[in-house]
Parts: structure tokens; C-alpha cells; sequence
């Protein structure tokens, strides 16, 4: 403490938050006057490195900026590059590029959902504590993680920085033998999921609402994964190729972090509780009935409950890939023929946690002059430090660790993923 | 269950000395008889290909405060890795709680070893630090003897 009435809890490890990240907060004469949060710094690395490659290496380069959503960041990539070209993939590779994402969804998800976010309402320090108790939950989780991994890993061609996604399509596309193959993991999974909402929405939860910008894509009768218009709850309704008329990434001061945040300076939230309020009508009717059965409502403005809304996505994700896998004919090409042309290519798709933004500049050879890749946790990054400004002053009277572990866990409500930043934070806790 | 040992490399290319580990295993590539993976050290997937394995090596880079380029053993069936590795992983869910959970839930391998490589710069660009470079030659021709000795 720097004097009596002040103290700083100064966190530069956020535990169970994938990667790294640091939070400040600072306490004067029983009033929150500063919150910090450094938890995301922009792949800009791998923008430099892919000016001057080929387009062809753009969904194998950007799929190694993070270890937990490579296929966000191939397909990203490849619809920004198609939409350069003017082409557009449909049928059975467009519904196996869904299914891939989907397999992403599942077993990220799961992971945050068992891993990071259940031993927070379960008072656990870690998933480990928890499997101690909950040995059957921990491994249901982990084999609907293996179910999405199983999905990633028959079409992706390996389940970690999948290889099998080009611009145009596939490399190699499976049979449907190859894929009815998963129909019974995938069912298992989808008794898992369903469960799995039960089981999520019994937690208690900090009455904490808030009247929120969600902002995601908005598919065309289907729940949205790689198209879609831009739009939001508060009129929001553009293309992609108007996401830089529209939001800008600002530095702050307290690190290198960027937050990416509407133009007119107002913070907006992306992710599962965005695209939940946003595509309601398009869940498939299993998905819906858990969201009924859980009462959240078609709008859920609680962040904690948004492992409620992971669950029913998770839900939504099997059930989507049964669908895909029945009726998948198997296309004559894995991939379409493409004719490269100088221009500018953007799009968005929506990553586990949020929007995903890629914007690539290629010349009359396929090389890329230009790359802006704006990650989810970049956008979500000003809106959980708002979370901070108003859920902390609830908890102040408690002692700094309790403080410490609900300010952690309402940034977990957010899952950011950092593991696309840089490395390791310092691993003390200094309280002064 | 099989009987070879299974040599394990975590890490990441474009994670400067975060690589350590995928380069002692590109290294040993071919120059012994083990089956021998890339990893980027996700759990379940690491439970998977350990289940059913006698014999398991581990190699990553840590970041420890021991000196760069230390190389650090772990025998994992007796002792736990420190938690300073389960809180300094690059990857989604640490090798650290990965194993520890797999003690909870599943069986460990009957021998796992783990290797760190002391780690300096883990930002994104790719290429090792001296330091770590010579490290992994170094380690790679440990783990080449020693698995020559037990086969022989």
C-alpha cells in the first residue's frame, strides 16, 4: 500500500486465461480510480512476415499465430484472399469448411468451458482441483473436446495447425465413409453437450448486467461461422470490407496492446453471448430447447452466464455437424480453380471467441503487399476493462485475493485468448 | 501397448526460443528407434498420445529463471513439475497441468521424463538464442545415448 487509504492489486498473471495477461487495479479512499489490462498484443509479426509471400501461404502462416483457433485463422485467411479474387466457394466445400469450424468451436469451447471457467463457480483453483471431485465432469469435457479435435483432425489433416485448407478449398477432401466415420463420436458428444448445459446452468451467478453492443456476423438462415453482414443490436449493418470505415484499433498507454473499438470511440462486445443475441432464430431446435430449458432468454447481457452460452453453441456445433456429415456429397474437386488478380480481399468470420478481421493487398504475381489481421480479444479487450470499471467496486470490500479472483474470473467470462500474443508474464503477484 | 519410447517436442516455430523443443526433435529425427512427434502441447491431444505408452520424453522450453540454455530433467512418475512451469507455458493448457491431470483422471506412462530448455526470448519471429541453440545439440545427442544404452 502507498498509503493507507490506497492499494494497487496488480495481478501480472491471469491464471486460466489461455497465454498470458496482466491486470491493474488501483483502490483510492474506497473508489476504483484506475483499471489496467494488458492481455493482448497484435500478431503484427505475422503481418510482416506474409507481405511479400504468396497468397497460397497465407492460411498455413496465420494458422500458427494461435495454438487454440488455427482454423479461424485459415478461414479468415482464405475468404479475405478469395474475396480479392472474386471467387466464392459454395456446396459440399463450403458445408465442409462449416464442419471444420465446428469441430474448432467444440473443442475450444469444452476446453473453456471445463478447463478455464466451471472452477471458478465451483471454487476450484484449478480444473486439476476440480477433477479430484468431479473426475466424471473433467472427462466428459475432455471427450467432447476429443470429438471437435476428431472433426479438425479428419479434415484439417491433423488436429493442431490443420494443413489441409487452401484458398479455392482443400488439399484433400474426405469421403462420406470418412466422415460418417464421426457420427458416433458426434452423437456421444451431443449427449454430452446437452448435459453439459444442464449441468452450467445450476452455477450461481453475480447479478451483473449490462447494456452491451454486440457485434457479430449475422448469417443468411444459418448460424454464422464464415459469412454474413456485420451487424449489432444498436444498427450496426455493413460488409466486412467496411470493418476499417467503421472501427479502429487505439493504442493505450499502459502496453503495446491495441483495442480495437468503434470509430465513434464506444467499446462493443464480439464472441458467443454476440453472435447468441444476434442469430437466436437461427440455432437448431435442439440448441434452442436447451436455451429455453436454461432460461437465459433470446438476449443473455450477463457475461457470467456466457458459459451457458458456450455450452449451447458447443450443443449447436455437434448437432451442426451431424447435419453437414448427413447430407455431405462428396464434391468432384477438393478444390475450385482459381485465377489470381491484383486487389484488395476482407473478411470475417467468427473465431470461438469473436470476430476474426483479415484484409490482404495481392499483386498481379499472388504476392501479398499488404496484410491487417484484428484478433477477437483485440476487440473485446476495451469492453472487458468497462466489465472491471463497474464489477469491481461491487467486490472492494473484500480482501485483495478475493477481489483478485472475481476480477479474473469476470475477464475469463470473455475466454481471451492471448496464446496469439506474445509469451510469458512475470509469474508474481505484487501487492503494494 | 507399445514398446518403443515415444519422444515428444513441444514448442513453437515462430516463438523464437519457444522452439527448443520441435528442434531436439527434428534433430533425432531418424538417427534412433523411437517413434518420435511435434506437439504444440494441447491437453487432450497429449493424452492421447501417451495413453497406452511404457516410455515417454518430453522436450520444451521453459521459462524458469534458471540460466538460458539450462537444461532441466524432470522424472515425472516421481516428482511434479514446479508450478512455475504450470503458469509459464506458451500453450493452451500447460504441459505441467497436463500431466498433473492426467495423475488424476488416467494412468502416466511407466517412465516420463520431461526436458526443459531454459528459454530467453519467447516473442513472435522466428530463430533460437545462442544459448539455446547449443543446448539442444547438446541434448539431442543425450537422448540419442541414452536410449541407444537401454535398447542395447
Amino acid at each position: 500500500m502507498t498509503d493507507k487509504k490506497t492499494r494497487t492489486i496488480k495481478v501480472d498473471y491471469l491464471a486460466r486465461v489461455e497465454g498470458e495477461g496482466s491486470m491493474h487495479l488501483k483502490i483510492k479512499d474506497d473508489e476504483l480510480v484506475d483499471v489496467k489490462l494488458k492481455i493482448f498484443e497484435p500478431p503484427r509479426f505475422f503481418e510482416g512476415l506474409l507481405r511479400g509471400r504468396s497468397y497460397k501461404e497465407a492460411p498455413d502462416i496465420t494458422s500458427r499465430i494461435c495454438g487454440i483457433c488455427p482454423v479461424a485463422y485459415q478461414m479468415s485467411a482464405v475468404h479475405a484472399i478469395e474475396d480479392a479474387f472474386g471467387v466464392k466457394v459454395d456446396g459440399s466445400l463450403r458445408d465442409l469448411r462449416r464442419l471444420i469450424y465446428c469441430g474448432e468451436w467444440i473443442s475450444s469451447h469444452s476446453l473453456h468451458i471445463y478447463m478455464l471457467h466451471a472452477p471458478d463457480f465451483l471454487g476450484y483453483e484449478s480444473a486439476i482441483h476440480m477433477a479430484k471431485d468431479h473426475k466424471d465432469k473433467v472427462q466428459s469435457g475432455l471427450q467432447l473436446k476429443k470429438a471437435g479435435n476428431s472433426i479438425m483432425s479428419l479434415i484439417g489433416g491433423r488436429e493442431i495447425h490443420p494443413i489441409n485448407v487452401k484458398v479455392g478449398g482443400f488439399y484433400k477432401v474426405p469421403t462420406k465413409k470418412e466422415l460418417l466415420s464421426l457420427k458416433d463420436e458426434l452423437e456421444q458428444a451431443k449427449d454430452i453437450a446437452v448435459e453439459t448445459v444442464k449441468w452450467v446452468r445450476g452455477f450461481d451467478f453475480p447479478d451483473f448486467e449490462q447494456d452491451y453492443e454486440f457485434v457479430s456476423l449475422k448469417g443468411k438462415n444459418e448460424y454464422p461461422f464464415n459469412q454474413g453482414r456485420l451487424v449489432s443490436n444498436k444498427g450496426l449493418d455493413i460488409d466486412a470490407n467496411e470493418f476499417d470505415d467503421n472501427f479502429i484499433e487505439e493504442h493505450v498507454e499502459h502496453s503495446t496492446a491495441l483495442h480495437c473499438i468503434k470509430k465513434d470511440g464506444g467499446s462493443y462486445f464480439t464472441g458467443p453471448m454476440a453472435r447468441y443475441a444476434l442469430n437466436y432464430d437461427n440455432l437448431s431446435d435442439i440448441a434452442k430447447a436447451a436455451a429455453q430449458e436454461s432460461g437465459i432468454g433470446k438476449i443473455c447481457n450477463n457475461p457470467f452466464k456466457s458459459i451457458i452460452v458456450r455450452a449451447i453453441e458447443v450443443l449447436y456445433a455437434c448437432d451442426e455437424s451431424l447435419r453437414i456429415i448427413e447430407n455431405y456429397v462428396e464434391p468432384e474437386k477438393p478444390s475450385i480453380d482459381i485465377q489470381v488478380k491484383a486487389g484488395t480481399g476482407y473478411a470475417i468470420t467468427e473465431a470461438p471467441r469473436g470476430l476474426l478481421y483479415h484484409r490482404y493487398s495481392i499483386d498481379d504475381n499472388g504476392d501479398i503487399t499488404d496484410a491487417k489481421i484484428v484478433p477477437p480479444t483485440s476487440q473485446n479487450q476495451k469492453i472487458i476493462e468497462d466489465d472491471l470499471w463497474k464489477f469491481v467496486p461491487k467486490y472492494m470490500h473484500l480482501p485483495d485475493d478475493k477481489l483478485q479472483f472475481h476480477s479474473e474470473q469476470a475477464i475469463r467470462n470473455y475466454d481471451p485468448c492471448i496464446s496469439c500474443s506474445t509469451h510469458f508474464l512475470k509469474m508474481d503477484v505484487e501487492r503494494l | 501397448m507399445s514398446e518403443k519410447t515415444l519422444i515428444i517436442g513441444v514448442g513453437n516455430l515462430y516463438r523464437g526460443d519457444d522452439a527448443a523443443g520441435l528442434m531436439v526433435s527434428r534433430s533425432i529425427q531418424g538417427k534412433l528407434d523411437a517413434d518420435i512427434i511435434e506437439h504444440d502441447g494441447e491437453v487432450t491431444s497429449l493424452m492421447d498420445v501417451m495413453r497406452g505408452r511404457k516410455s515417454v520424453i518430453i522436450i520444451d522450453a521453459v521459462c524458469s529463471g534458471a540460466n538460458v540454455g539450462e537444461i532441466l530433467e524432470y522424472d515425472l512418475n516421481k516428482i511434479s513439475l514446479p508450478d512455475i512451469f504450470a503458469k509459464s507455458s506458451t500453450h493452451s493448457f500447460g504441459i505441467s497441468e497436463a500431466v498433473e491431470l492426467i495423475k488424476v483422471i488416467d494412468v502416466l506412462p511407466e517412465k516420463l521424463i520431461f526436458y526443459g530448455v531454459e528459454g530467453k526470448y519467447f516473442d513472435e519471429g522466428q530463430g533460437v538464442c545462442n544459448e539455446v541453440n547449443d543446448s539442444v545439440t547438446v541434448l539431442a545427442e543425450k537422448i540419442i545415448k541414452d536410449l541407444e544404452k537401454i535398447n542395447a
